[in-house]
């Protein structure tokens, strides 16, 4: 598991890298001329993109006899596919350390603005929701697939999750009409818990499709 | 004699590719070289998936160390070497990357040993595997394949594509891992000279089917092949050919016991026979009813 970790961190490490200073050029020109939408943006952007970056990694493997290399190692079918979701939770945990960051800066320490609950919070729930919806898609779908057709799913699946989202938030300003503190908070609650129950859900399916897969 | 590798009416069909290996069975005994010999498409590729669980097999088992190994048998992958053909690992990782990766994979990984290789294959640790050549990923798949301390190699066509030199520094490495008997080697290959050097047992497989293992020794020694004309081909008694080609001057007749048909038959001409030679009979030519009965 250790090294089935390492190899998927690995994998897109220089491409985080450079991702990396892309969003920090990003989060100083905020913080020089601040914006509100592009510090939504910017939050957005990091916890998506890094999650991106790290399934187009993951799937950049399957080029190679790796993807089936990795089947002959003392491992389970299993820690591969825990692997893949462990991978894309420090990605995501990685993105939102960005948007924390870029948070806590502009609203504590350049106080470019004061953090406020009814955008900063729903940035984070729709980023976290975005980034694990994202994950719950692809892997079942790349798992499924016996061709190497990683970018496609990969397309796919962040349409999908993008169209889930905007249906939850649909959803629950239709259920949640009054907009206030708690319906922020119920809002933020639901459209997390959702992507969190469908990443949860998507692991044994996933696990399920590539135990049956055949190299 | 104790098997590494045992398999028992291994059966896998691919029902887009009409393709199927059919029923079989074959054992690598400790400290030996098999040499599994077929055409393109011959199933040798399948027959090592079907040993190493990448595909599933229909029916029949395949028992390594003893033991049937199932997705959860991580004790019996960790003694096994793999050298697969073309690229085994990312082009974008180095061989630095790669040991990182494989520490945390094989319990075993000596990394010490992994550097030994890379300075023995002059393969530099920090370039990228997609700059290497064709026969620098070979080397680094088989100095991975060595680094974890394995019992068993199984190679499916790690010396093709390579200059005779390089084909040669394998094989010397080759040799050099079943000096210890606990090792052994599975090499599949369609380049008959390697194993007509290495091996010690040599497995013809065409077109899913195994037609027939025998020793290197057996071989070289015993088998031959018959020189015949056409009267001569027709006084043959059927019990002593494994197979037969019609040529434009002559038959080619493939026999078992060389001494026996020099006492049968006086009159014919009979040469010793290459693994290449074998090959061709048993691919190109007809494989006698009898023979496959036996």
């Amino acid at each position: 598991m250790k090294g089935l970790l390492r190899n998927n961190l690995l994998a897109a490490f220089s491409n985080a890298m450079i991702f990396s200073v892309f969003m920090l050029l990003w989060g100083i020109f905020i913080m020089a001329f601040p914006d509100r939408d592009l510090f939504i943006g910017f939050g957005l952007s990091g916890m998506a993109g890094f999650s991106i970056n790290g399934i187009f990694c993951i799937q950049r493997e399957s080029c190679s006899r790796w993807s089936k290399y990795k089947l002959t190692a003392p491992i389970r079918r299993t820690d591969i596919i825990k692997s893949y979701y462990t991978a894309q939770l420090v990605w995501l945990f990685w993105g939102m350390l960005f948007a924390a960051a870029a948070s806590v800066l502009s609203s504590r320490v350049f106080r470019r603005w004061a953090f406020d609950l009814y955008t900063d919070l729903p940035m984070f729930a729709l980023g976290i929701s975005i980034s694990l919806f994202l994950c719950a898609i692809f892997f079942p779908l790349f798992c499924w697939s016996r061709e190497n057709r990683g970018e496609v799913f990969l397309v796919i699946a962040l349409l999908c999750a993008i169209a889930v989202d905007a249906g939850l938030v649909m959803l629950l300003n239709m259920l949640l009409p009054e907009p206030g503190e708690i319906t922020i908070l119920c809002g933020t609650v639901a459209m997390t818990g959702c992507s969190a129950l469908a990443f949860a859900l998507s692991y044994p399916l996933t696990a399920h499709i590539y135990r049956k897969k055949e190299f | 004699m104790e098997n590494i590798l045992e398999l028992h009416q291994v059966s896998k069909t691919y029902s887009k590719s009409d393709f199927t290996l059919d029923s079989l069975s074959l054992s690598l005994p400790y400290g030996a070289i098999l040499g599994f010999v077929g055409e393109n498409g011959a199933g040798k590729t399948t027959t090592i998936d079907c040993i190493l669980n990448t595909v599933r097999k229909d029916s029949g088992t395949v028992k390594l160390f003893g033991r049937e190994m199932g997705d959860e048998d991580t004790d019996i992958r960790e003694k096994i070497g793999v050298v697969y053909d073309g690229d085994n690992f990312p082009g974008f990782w180095t061989a630095t990357h790669l040991s990182r990766v494989m520490a945390g994979l094989y319990a075993q990984w000596d990394d010490a040993l992994f550097q030994k290789y890379l300075e023995e294959f002059r393969l530099p640790p920090r370039q990228k595997i997609r700059s290497y050549s064709r026969g620098m990923t070979m080397k680094l798949a088989l100095a991975a394949a060595l680094s974890h301390h394995p019992q068993l190699l199984i190679l499916d066509e790690a010396t093709s594509g390579l200059d005779p030199i390089m084909r040669d520094d394998m094989l010397d490495v080759f040799l050099e891992f079943v000096q210890e008997e606990s090792h052994s080697i599975f090499l599949s290959s369609h380049i008959t000279s390697d194993l007509d050097k290495i091996a010690d047992y040599i497995a013809f497989l065409h077109m899913g089917k195994l037609i027939m293992t025998v020793s290197r020794n057996d071989l070289a020694y015993k088998y031959g092949v018959m020189r015949c004309r056409e009267s001569q081909f027709s006084a043959l008694h059927p019990e002593d050919m494994i197979a037969y080609r019609k040529r434009d001057f002559q038959i080619d007749v493939l026999v078992s016991d060389v001494e026996a048909a020099r006492n049968k038959y006086r009159d014919a001409v009979i040469d010793h026979v290459s693994v290449d030679e074998v090959m061709l009979l048993l691919v190109k030519g007809t494989v006698c009813k009898e023979f496959l009965r036996l």
